[in-house]
């Protein structure tokens, strides 16, 4: 495999990644958002299956099928049970409308090609040409997580957020020690079940998963 | 032969072409629709009554109302002049690029606009209003999907991106194509008037944004109308065909490379028709506010699309 | 040349004269219009000598106001472009002012107008000849003056009165910012150019930056550059129609002028940050003055802020030319300041000709409102014809000159990716969709400006009984017009010209590389071709050809009129059409967040029974931004401050003594102090 089609493809894949996550800003229905998440989570596995190969380590392979079963399956089944019951509130009006979402979700990500500049320029690996994307990435969840009211895609723009930062170490370093890299599965895998249950309180409290009505918890 | 003929026989292609591609697309989302459908040819079945109808013009009307038909026909044949159609060393190549294909088509929207508006009935005051909305809000995508090809190919002249494709098949498939490819789909599906943005086949006033502006017309003018609408959807398809997939197309002008690149563009126009039927078959038209969310997400596409190719 | 230039002043001068001596009729006016555009004549001849056939000329006159220094004139080639654009709208204006000064025969505004115009003329011809600074301060505030005088022309309206203050208000500002920009480039120093020029090699840097930013204050304020541009939506609409050209057309250039002088020529160009800083100032222009422009349904003050629009385009240009010159990219900087300045001649010709249709429909009608006009292509179909040609030309459409100052511009953003910084590349990105956006939503405003005003059926008694304007009238607007058309077809002529005196200023070396080749517009690297002249050509011909075959294939039935079907309506009427609010509300719509309108509604109920609605009003306005958050605090503050210091004037004329004794006291007890040290 010659490094420039490593290059195309690993810039192919990172922009597949990210178009998933600008995905939740676009689209409004907690389902869509949910197939957002998994579409992403099956890209970043095969984009990790292909580095893989690149550099012939057996790590990242077991990293991606661990990512295609707990981020790509798994967690999605969990979504859908919490979908099925809050799900029927939309993301009606976020504090950013979509069309300014998605424009600031562009220029994030020019500001994320800027910041990477130096980092790209150091690297001698053929994917560092993905790495703005990933870092995009970063910046759009942490943007999703700002700028939407209802914890569910709050959880989600979380969860994208893991997915960019492991991006960022497959590309910008083929990937970390794979005892770091399942000890940040379990992280994730146990901060959504905390998730999980701080949403049913709030559910629970307010009959709600407005983030807002948090605030009265202040009278 | 003589690289002159090639424009006017470039045009006189894609007169022909255009409303059989109109009705290819009806046909085929007929047939998904599990309907009989009317057939390809039914549209120059319509021209040819068009042309020998009577023409009513309101009594509101000016001479802009007369005069508009020939301008909007006008520019959309002249751009068929400078498109990539059937050959690559465009004899007008050095005339025009992809900047003034694009102002070329919007001096036509802007006097079917103004059409829309002398009669003085609401419909078209709508129609134009809606109309240069959408095109207003579909430049910035096609500003940066112009850009993202032309920097990939080092120039923005339509032969010269066609050419560096050619020579080198492998950016056919580089990411930044792919999402310039899709950025202009969103496009072409705007400024044509397909759905999810307006819909060809509505009699529903509301729901109108072309329609409603060529309401007034009748006779030779609305068949000038309706046939250079056809010719703007084959521009469309012929530059998302011939310039990010341009094999077939004749490098040469001997008489056999000219038949193979017609038989390759009527390929490449059925398999865009196909996709654009089975889209408007898939999906419903969009709310007038929820466009801009679309065309933003395009102009993200046709951004993604410029910083991928000087990524690479 | 000299001869030249003393027919130049003489002809304003005599202008000038005429207005004042000859009475309130017919010959007052005609003596003051040829005066003007025989003065603008000479300017066009003077300009062309130094542009196209190199002529240099120059004049010293340290006897005229001696006692501050003497005047010195010169003219290079940057100047000769401004006073080319200057007198190319001068001479139609007034041609067309002669006929349109009738509204005042009879009264003492019609001397004022005569005289103020000619003496506006002569002082902004004469802008891009001051080769000191001393000229170049008191003939850029006399430009000011006279035109705030002809502002003022109708000063019994409130609004007139008002819009006279924030003009006065503003130009002032920039004349103080100004007046500190030259003081420091001088340093102490004598006041000519040249020496200034030489010196400011020898400026810290953190005095260039200075300098450069209050330039870019002062000039950017006549430019009318956001934050600064509140004068003109107000004085625009205010003043007489051919003064609103004039100021429209040459008199914001000025500002343009002023910021390539003092930017690139004496500074000598400047760090990256001056470019960007610029290009950043130009797109928002760009954009937020279209974005405003929708929104409004007077006429002229449509045009006032798509000039703020154009103003941006062009310091896009200017912005990109200085970023690409301190990056050491001299093609590209070049063609990026060919694209401003081409777009700057073309911008005075073709919003000239607009403002002169909005005035002849002013003059019609008797009315700015749009939603008040409509079907005036039946009653004045020569003032409609104009504005089409002048609507197709700012909307930047091919065949006429727009398009191809808005290719230039495009094109000349492009090089600007490859550029080693990323962040210079991310600027350019979102200059050019900014751009794009800009271009496309002028489009849709031209749309509803021509469709509105002229088209459909009359919306008010006054558009119904509106007369074609005067020949004189109609006389400057076809030269304006024609103008258009060789500013557009001529253009593989042109660029040449203004890449030379482009040139000198970036550092290009000589002979410059040319933009043109045989009938086509060529960017640097062969990036990209194009020919005006044959896109005109070929969109003639087609054109034609389609007319004649119809003509000969289609049906011979002949044409009927009827009633507009509308879907079977049986009667049009005018409530029907669409208004000029209704067109935009899409965009008002789409755009809310950052319109912010206000909506009022207020329904009343039938007395009996509240399910029976009597009627309904609606109220909608939108405030500038600008407006609310930064100019009504300051002018707030300043009244405060304006309160307190009032204290002063107790009107006792025993304090006024005592202030003058006090003053006094002090200067003499200054002087023996200082005197025995």
């Amino acid at each position: 495999m010659s490094p420039h089609l490593v290059s195309q493809l690993s810039v192919g894949g990172a922009t597949l990644v990210l178009l998933a996550g600008l995905m939740m800003l676009w689209r409004r229905g907690v389902e869509a958002h949910i197939k957002a998440f998994t579409a992403q989570s099956v890209a970043l596995a095969a984009t990790t299956a292909m580095v893989g190969w690149f550099a012939g380590d057996w790590q990242l392979w077991a990293v991606a099928a661990l990512l295609l079963l707990i981020k790509g399956i798994g967690i999605p089944i969990l979504l859908q049970r919490m979908a099925r019951r809050f799900g029927t509130e939309r993301e009606l009006e976020p504090y950013v409308n979509t069309a300014t979402s998605l424009l600031v979700g562009g220029l994030l990500v020019l500001l994320a090609y800027v910041v990477t500049k130096p980092l790209v320029s150091v690297s001698q690996l053929p994917t560092r040409t993905g790495m703005p994307l990933a870092m995009g990435l970063v910046f759009v969840s942490l943007f999703v997580i700002i700028s939407r009211k209802k914890a569910l895609t709050q959880v989600l723009g979380f969860l994208m957020l893991e997915n960019g930062i492991a991006l960022l170490a497959v590309l910008g370093a083929h990937g970390i020690p794979i005892i770091v890299e399942i000890g940040v599965f379990l992280d994730v895998l146990l901060g959504f079940i905390v998730m999980q249950v701080f949403v049913y309180q709030i559910h629970e409290t307010f009959e709600s998963i407005d983030v807002e009505q948090l605030n009265r918890l202040r009278e | 032969m003589s690289p002159w003929l090639l424009g006017p026989v470039q045009a006189s292609v894609a007169l022909l072409l255009a409303p059989g591609l109109v009705g290819a697309v009806r046909w085929m989302k007929a047939r998904l629709q599990n309907r009989r459908g009317s057939p390809p040819w039914q549209p120059y079945l319509e021209l040819r009554k068009l042309f020998a109808k009577e023409v009513v013009v309101s009594n509101n009307a000016s001479w802009l109302f007369r005069a508009a038909p020939f301008i909007v026909f006008g520019s959309t044949v002249a751009v068929t002049l400078l498109v990539p159609l059937l050959a690559v060393p465009l004899p007008f190549d050095g005339a025009g690029d992809l900047v003034v294909v694009v102002y070329l088509l919007l001096l036509g929207t802007f006097f079917l606009a103004l059409a829309g508006l002398d009669p003085g009935s609401s419909f078209g005051g709508m129609g134009a209003s809606r109309e240069m909305t959408v095109a207003a809000l579909a430049e910035p995508t096609m500003a940066l999907a112009i850009f993202a090809l032309a920097w990939g190919a080092g120039s923005t002249n339509l032969g010269q991106i066609a050419f560096r494709t050619l020579a080198t098949p492998s950016e056919a498939l580089a990411p930044g194509h792919l999402l310039a490819f899709a950025a202009i789909f969103v496009v072409t599906l705007a400024e044509t008037g397909r759905l999810p943005v307006d819909n060809p086949a509505t009699h529903l006033e509301l729901t109108m944004i072309h329609e409603a502006m060529v309401l007034e017309y009748s006779g030779r003018y609305l068949a000038l109308l309706e046939w250079a609408a056809a010719l703007k959807l084959l521009i469309f398809f012929t530059l998302l065909g011939n310039l990010f997939v341009p094999w077939g197309v004749a490098v040469t002008l001997t008489p056999g490379a000219l038949l193979w690149a017609v038989f390759t563009l009527a390929l490449k126009l059925g398999a865009l028709g196909g996709a654009v039927a089975l889209v408007e078959t898939h999906i419903a038209k969009l709310r007038l506010f929820r466009v801009p969310e679309l065309l933003s997400a395009s102009f993200i596409l046709a951004l993604l699309a410029v910083t991928a190719s000087f990524l690479l | 040349m000299r001869a030249l230039f003393l027919l130049l002043v003489a002809g304003y001068a005599s202008g000038a004269a005429a207005a004042l001596v000859l009475g309130t009729g017919a010959l007052a006016r005609w003596a003051s219009a040829l005066g003007a555009i025989a003065g603008a004549s000479a300017g066009l001849a003077l300009a062309a000598g130094a542009c196209v056939w190199g002529a240099a000329f120059s004049l010293d006159a340290p006897d005229l106001l001696g006692v501050v220094g003497g005047m010195a004139f010169r003219l290079d080639a940057l100047g000769a472009v401004f006073l080319a654009l200057t007198s190319l709208v001068a001479a139609p204006s007034a041609l067309y002012g002669a006929g349109y000064s009738r509204a005042w025969d009879g009264r003492p505004a019609l001397r004022q107008v005569g005289f103020m115009l000619n003496a506006f003329l002569l002082t902004m011809s004469l802008v891009p000849l001051a080769d000191g600074t001393l000229t170049f301060l008191l003939l850029w505030e006399g430009m000011s003056l006279s035109s705030y005088f002809l502002v003022m022309t109708d000063a019994d309206k409130p609004e007139v009165v008002s819009a006279g203050q924030w003009y006065l208000a503003m130009t002032q500002m920039g004349f103080a910012c100004l007046l500190g920009a030259f003081l420091l480039l001088q340093s102490g120093g004598p006041g000519s150019f040249a020496d200034l020029r030489a010196a400011a090699d020898a400026l810290a840097p953190g005095t260039r930056d200075m300098v450069f930013a209050l330039a870019l204050i002062g000039f950017g304020s006549k430019a009318g550059l956001i934050p600064l541009h509140v004068w003109l939506p107000r004085a625009h609409p205010a003043a007489p129609s051919h003064v609103s050209a004039l100021m429209s057309g040459a008199m914001i250039k000025m500002g343009i002028y002023g910021l390539l002088r003092v930017g690139l020529d004496l500074l000598g160009g400047g760090p990256a940050w001056w470019g960007g800083l610029v290009l950043a100032l130009g797109a928002v222009s760009a954009l937020l003055g279209v974005l405003y422009a929708l929104m409004e349904h007077d006429l002229k003050s449509l045009l006032a802020y798509h000039s703020v629009e154009n103003i941006g385009l062009i310091t896009i240009g200017m912005g990109a030319g200085l970023l690409f010159a301190s990056l050491e990219m001299p093609a590209a900087a070049a063609l990026a300041l060919v694209a401003a300045l081409y777009h700057t001649v073309n911008h005075a010709v073709f919003k000239g000709l607009l403002f002169l249709g909005a005035g002849a429909v002013l003059h019609a009608t008797g009315t700015r409102d749009m939603n008040r006009m409509g079907g005036l292509i039946r009653g004045m179909p020569w003032t409609a014809a104009l504005f089409l040609v002048g609507s197709v030309a700012i909307s930047g459409l091919p065949p006429l000159n727009g398009f191809v100052s808005e290719w230039l511009l495009f094109q000349s953003l492009l090089p600007g990716i490859g550029a080693p910084s990323p962040l210079v590349a991310v600027l350019m990105v979102l200059a050019l969709g900014m751009l794009a956006l800009t271009a496309g939503l002028c489009a849709a405003c031209f749309v509803k400006a021509f469709g509105i005003t002229f088209l459909a059926i009359p919306r008010s008694p006054e558009a119904e009984h509106a007369h074609e304007a005067a020949w004189s009238m109609r006389a400057g607007m076809v030269v304006l017009a024609g103008a258009c058309v060789v500013l557009s077809v001529g253009a593989f002529k042109i660029v040449p010209r203004l890449t030379e005196v482009v040139a000198p200023l970036v550092g290009l070396p000589v002979p410059a590389p040319s933009f043109s080749v045989g009938w086509a517009l060529q960017t640097p690297g062969g990036f990209a071709r194009m020919s005006p002249t044959l896109v005109a050509a070929g969109l003639g011909l087609v054109v034609l050809a389609a007319w004649l075959a119809v003509k000969t294939f289609a049906s011979r039935r002949p044409l009927r009129v009827g009633e507009t079907w509308g879907c079977g309506r049986v009667v049009q009427t005018p409530r029907m059409e669409y208004t000029a609010t209704a067109f935009a509300e899409p965009l008002r719509r789409i755009f809310a967040a950052f319109y912010r309108p206000s909506e009022d509604v207020s329904i009343d109920f039938h007395p009996d029974s509240r399910y029976f609605v009597q009627s309904i009003s609606y109220h909608s306005a939108i405030v500038p931004w600008f407006e609310r958050y930064l100019y009504a605090p300051v002018i707030a503050r300043v009244r405060r401050w304006s309160e307190r210091v009032l204290a002063l004037q107790s009107g006792s004329a025993h304090a006024y003594l005592t202030y003058l004794v006090a003053a006094l006291v002090l200067l003499l007890g200054w002087l023996v102090v200082t005197g025995q040290r």
